[in-house]
């Protein structure tokens, strides 16, 4: 845990999005993706994804160019540097 | 004195590792106390964050009687045959092993919210900076006339799990067919809107599969309207025709009475004798600490500050899940999930220094009607007008097609994979 917040807050100087809020705003997807990125069928893994992906399928959502209404509902009220914090922290989990 | 804590502790968090390492014996006479009573998914979802993100700077007791925690949320699918006991009971050892929380399994007997403690049912009392308080629902049992806490073991409610929730499914089990089902359902505000609704398709999935088709279930409501009503009544139509039927107060005129012993439901419409099972859902509050703490208000729940869950009548104290008076949003275990996760962000803030953001809160509810055919309705969450409203809400389409409904279904099971990981490890 110790090793993991020392890491992260290291790497944060070279990330687009900013941590803290990307770790808050995690705490909404890990209740149904797995923070450890073990997929479970019908909920991707969300872990360890290129910045530039996730936020692209975010975007996708919050557009409803993607059909699902929950990924809708969450990515709907999600600001482009909420998108971007949640990009660099779900990357760093990996 | 709690300002110079404060400050200290704020000036340091940001070396809270070092001094985790470091500097123990400052840390063991500067900590401040969070106490969660209530280890569902509010009370253990808040205990597990603050402990998490506050790493070790802040101490963390969760109380909670039971050693096992039987997940209310998919005990009707328990019921319906889509899981089995086990996989919906779960434990705190992660808690301690993981988070260093200290999970004490007493009860909470009183708060004393001038000295700011909690007493607990071995004698001892436990002294807080900030309480947590998640202690769910307790029910009226002198909402049903004729019904009480004794005819539970006849009459059984499950609506809070263990063994209520073996009690149902047993009854359910042995019920032959051509008997009839009265289930009696509760008033808003109500734990799990859906979730009549929900145990009323899975009890007669259950029934279909056992051959038992002429078996009928009658649903006895006090309300007009329910969640999720047009997708149920269309699905009971479509799976389970002829055997459940479901009546609002015009038609039934109210429950007067019940007769455990008999198996009798009188309404002003109809009375229903020798049912095989009467489940009563009775009217809810919040449980019994909150409100002899005097957290609560005249409906029986607790008023909160839709920005950070706190208590509307104590600072030092948050509310969380079923026993909050959450605007918009359903009293659901994703609603206390979701809620722990913001009062766990402003605790670490007012004792750790912590950086905060402004509250949203979602939901979603999936409730399964039959194999592959699982329903959803959520919404997202803020705080505005003050209360928590919602800014964003969906539900499931009448018209849609069954590759969605089982989609649907794969993201209900995986959500419980995600929530019960989340909450427990």
């Amino acid at each position: 845990m110790l090793a993991l917040l020392l890491v992260t807050s290291h790497v944060q100087s070279v990330s687009a999005g900013d941590r803290e809020l990307g770790q808050y705003l995690s705490s909404e997807c890990v209740t149904c993706h797995q923070i450890t990125g073990k997929a479970i069928e019908g909920v991707p893994p969300i872990v360890g994804w290129p910045e530039d992906q996730f936020e692209a399928v975010m975007k996708s959502y919050k557009e409803k160019e993607r059909d699902n209404p929950v990924m809708q509902n969450i990515a709907g009220r999600l600001k482009a540097e909420d998108i971007a914090a949640l990009a660099t922290y779900f990357r760093e989990l990996r | 004195m709690k300002i110079s804590r404060r400050h200290f502790i704020s000036a340091s968090a940001s070396f809270a590792g070092v001094m985790m390492l470091g500097a123990p014996s400052v840390i063991g006479q500067a900590k401040p106390r969070v106490v969660v009573i209530g280890g569902g998914a509010g009370g253990a979802t808040a205990a597990k964050y603050i402990a998490k993100d506050s790493g070790g700077a802040i101490a963390v007791t969760l109380i909670e009687p039971n050693a096992k925690y039987q997940t209310c949320f998919h005990s009707n699918l328990y019921l319906g045959g889509f899981r089995d006991y086990p996989s919906i009971v779960h434990d705190y050892a992660m808690l301690k092993s993981k988070y260093g929380i200290d999970v004490v399994s007493e009860s909470a007997t009183r708060i004393d919210r001038d000295k700011k403690e909690v007493s607990l049912s071995g004698g001892k009392t436990v002294a807080y900076d900030r309480l947590v308080v998640s202690p769910g629902i307790d029910l009226k049992y002198d909402s049903v006339p004729g019904w009480s806490q004794a005819a539970e073991e006849v009459m059984p409610h499950a609506w809070k799990p263990g063994a209520q929730t073996l009690l149902l499914k047993k009854r359910l089990d042995a019920v032959e067919n051509g008997g009839v089902i009265v289930m009696i359902a509760p008033p808003n505000p109500y734990r799990c809107p859906p979730g009549p609704y929900e145990r009323v398709s899975m009890m007669a999935h259950a029934l279909k599969v056992a051959g038992k088709d002429r078996c009928k279930i009658f649903v006895i409501d006090p309300k007009e309207t329910f969640s999720k009503q047009g997708l149920f009544q269309q699905g009971w139509e479509k799976y389970y025709k002829g055997m459940v039927e479901w009546l609002g107060p015009k038609v039934h005129d109210g429950v007067k009475s019940v007769d455990p012993a008999s198996g009798t439901v009188v309404t002003g419409f109809e009375t229903y004798k020798n049912a095989a099972l009467v489940n009563v859902i009775p009217a809810q509050m919040a449980g019994a600490i909150a409100r002899d703490a005097m957290l609560a208000n005249a409906s029986g729940f607790c008023a909160i500050d839709p920005t950070n869950m706190k208590s509307a009548v104590d600072s030092n104290i948050y509310i969380l899940g079923d026993a909050s008076i959450a605007g918009d949003m359903p009293k659901s275990a994703f609603s206390a999930n979701s809620q722990a996760k913001v009062a766990a962000l402003m605790i670490r803030g007012e004792l750790a220094g912590a950086r905060t953001f402004d509250a949203r809160y979602s939901n979603t509810c999936w409730s399964l009607i039959e194999t592959d055919d699982c329903v959803k309705v959520g919404g997202a969450y803020e705080a505005k007008d003050g209360k928590i409203t919602a800014s964003s809400t969906f539900v499931s389409k009448t018209d849609e097609t069954p590759d969605v409904r089982k989609q649907s279904q794969a993201e209900n099971m995986a959500w419980y994979a995600g929530i019960s990981a989340d909450i427990f490890t």
